[in-house]
């Protein structure tokens, strides 16, 4: 790797470890390998959303030519949510494309990604399904997320409507999460899930 | 966030002696690789680079500059370079690669515009003649790379008085010329 590279994300690192918002326990970084080429970042899903009380795992690669390029990053854990893809995780963030700036730190993006979850922007959607929920049916919208936020991100909050609905799925003999995707798209009706399943 | 903590030391004094060296080098730290910036450049926004790192940050952007950190728009003839007091190798900047921008520096008013303007100030006066036809003389004047013409000798010294009379020879051959001109 670029040597300014490597230097700038040890001087991050040790920034994000210092800051305040990991005494919070709001953000957190560690590394995978040595070489500070591959993190992993985690955010907690911020209070008065769906999210709230999820720990979202989030992978970060660093290029060579950071940092006059941004790092890619994607969601690691599964959410529901317009401007992250449900099937991939990969964001869709300007900071992280075209409006990055040099000066932006791994705190900052991490603290970017904390903003993105309070506040969805559906009408530049990554994922046009949950866009598209998040428009028209804006409480299953909510539900949905709040559900995959306790199924994937440790989230505190059940809706037992929906824990049901997915079991009756699976009873049905369907992979399980095949069956929730099934029912998180088709609005949680039961039937039309289904016949998604079987289509 | 390092700006803030030390504008609110500077606010309380009692607590400015702690950790003052580490948050002095933290003022001037450069806003890309975050080290203490070498080859100090200033943008008009006020924020602070090293000229290797902004050119490269520049070059990657070529399309749309802006300043790293703020976002306000930003060019390489429009940030200022820092000369700092003891350097211990003074290294003119621009030779290193990639070039710092220049510093401006405007003349001061009421000075003579053109000192040197006139026959020079070593009094050598010199007159040369020639006849070119158009596309020869481009050639002439184009690719005369280091203004071939030699120093004036000194004064006195036989080439001199030589060179005078060549001079005058062709002043008069010039003149003739003219009013041959005038006459036809």
């Amino acid at each position: 790797m670029a040597n300014i590279a490597e230097q700038r994300i040890r001087r991050e690192f040790k920034e994000v470890v210092k800051s305040d918002e990991v005494a919070a326990c709001n953000i957190r970084v560690e590394l995978v390998n040595d070489t500070y080429t591959h993190l992993r970042g985690e955010i907690m899903g911020p209070p008065d959303t769906p999210y709230e009380g999820g720990r979202f795992q989030l992978e970060i690669k660093i290029p060579e030519t950071y940092p006059f390029n941004p790092p890619l990053v994607k969601f690691l854990t599964k959410i529901w949510h317009p401007n992250i893809s449900s099937v991939t995780g990969a964001i869709c963030l300007d900071i992280l494309k075209d409006q990055w700036a040099a000066a932006m730190t791994l705190r900052t993006v991490l603290l970017s990604l904390q903003a993105l979850l309070a506040a969805a922007e559906p009408d530049d959607p990554q994922d046009a399904v949950v866009a598209q929920q998040y428009k028209e049916h804006y409480e299953i919208f909510r539900r949905t997320a709040l559900h995959w936020t306790s199924t994937f991100a440790n989230g505190p909050k059940k809706d037992k409507d929906y824990d049901d609905k997915v079991t009756s799925l699976i009873n049905m003999g369907f992979e399980e999460h095949k069956a929730r995707v099934a029912l998180s798209t088709n609005q949680w009706d039961l039937t039309r899930a289904a016949e998604y399943c079987l289509s | 966030m390092s700006a803030e903590t030390t504008s609110q030391n500077n606010n309380s004094p009692s607590s400015e002696d702690n950790n003052t060296a580490e948050e002095a080098a933290g003022t001037y730290e450069c806003n890309i690789c975050l080290e203490t910036a070498n080859d100090a450049v200033v943008s008009m926004c006020g924020h602070l680079f090293c000229w290797p790192c902004l050119h490269q940050w520049l070059e990657t952007r070529r399309s749309r500059q802006t300043c790293p950190v703020c976002k306000a728009g930003i060019s390489k003839d429009k940030v200022i370079p820092i000369y700092g007091r003891g350097n211990p190798n003074p290294q003119d900047p621009r030779e290193k690669l990639p070039p710092r921008p220049p510093g401006q520096r405007s003349e001061p008013e009421g000075t003579g515009a053109f000192p040197n303007f006139g026959f020079g100030g070593d009094g050598g006066f010199q007159f040369s003649f020639g006849i070119g036809a158009f596309p020869f003389g481009i050639f002439a004047s184009t690719f005369n790379f280091n203004d071939g013409r030699p120093a004036a000798p000194a004064p006195g010294s036989p080439q001199e008085a030589e060179e005078q009379f060549l001079s005058k020879v062709f002043l008069w051959v010039g003149i003739i010329f003219i009013f041959w001109l005038l006459i036809a």
